[in-house]
């Protein structure tokens, strides 16, 4: 439908046949209205184990940062580069802090049973995203381009085998390990964590369970 | 180039408890994440002096 600048359609905006504005209806029902970006959290949440999360979060920007800078010169460079080093060194050390903070956040959960009050699917995609990143730093390693990733492959071989992966999941091909590392995998990364937050934010930080009791 | 290889050449340390073998770096690492967890319960979080709203929300 046609409209002029600045005016707006009432059928267009009201068509429920409208595949834009179903789209659109599905995007503002994610998260209440003003809890996409909240300024204002409940108390209970002034907590250093609430920190947690938004550091895995940080952390997985700079993991994602340092890797683009990293593909940028091939496959092999950062053996030969000092600024290569150093890029390659700063995206393992993200990683490092990427897993420790992501295990601490999954402690804290665990222990304040933070899949009450319909959060089932929040702690369900935080596992599996754990799950997924394992893997993705898995083909990390695979991909290093040095002896470590040969040993590491050699070793691994057998274990993928031994679940039935190693048909179309084979570590010993570098070339494949290394598109599932910065294609596939970090895609997976990249919805779940998504996902994951759009549940945060749809149901809210969880309160701790003695806050729950009293309440 | 030189210390590019110093990393992966080193043998590393090992625990061995029974089953239980664990290198010494990886331990490390297990015991500074509990450190970590259990400062991020006792250590008290700097907050701003805010009357709470009537939501009851003080952040």
């Amino acid at each position: 439908m046609t409209t002029r600048e600045g005016e707006v359609s009432t059928k267009e905006t009201y068509d429920p046949q409208n595949w834009t504005n179903r789209l659109r209806g599905w995007f503002e029902g994610l998260v209440p209205p003003g809890q996409a970006l909240p300024a204002r959290q409940p108390v209970y949440v002034a907590s250093w184990i609430y920190v947690f999360g938004v550091l895995t979060l940080t952390a997985l920007v700079v993991v994602i940062a340092s890797g683009c800078v990293l593909s940028l010169g091939g496959t092999t460079w950062w053996h030969v580069s000092s600024v290569g080093h150093y890029v390659n060194s700063f995206h393992l050390w993200s990683v490092e802090l990427f897993f420790g903070f992501m295990v601490i956040h999954l402690w804290g959960k665990f222990w304040m049973a933070a899949w009450r009050g319909r959060r089932t699917m929040t702690w369900i995609t935080g596992i599996v995203l754990f799950l997924v990143s394992i893997g993705t730093s898995f083909t990390g390693f695979l991909s290093q381009t040095n002896f470590s990733a040969q040993w590491i492959a050699a070793e691994g071989k057998d274990g993928i085998n031994s679940i039935g992966a190693g048909a179309f999941f084979n570590v010993l091909n570098p070339a494949q390990m290394l598109l599932w590392h910065v294609v596939l995998l970090p895609l997976g990364v990249g919805l779940l964590t998504l996902m994951h937050i759009i549940l945060v934010r749809r149901h809210g930080v969880v309160p701790p369970l003695d806050a729950e009791l009293e309440g | 180039m030189r210390s590019l290889s110093i990393v992966a050449e080193g043998p590393g340390k090992y625990i061995h408890w029974g089953v239980i073998q664990i290198s010494m770096a990886n331990l490390i690492i297990i015991g500074v994440m509990i450190l970590l967890f259990i400062l991020a319960l006792v250590v008290p979080f700097p907050s701003h002096d805010e009357p709470p709203d009537e939501e009851g929300e003080g952040r």
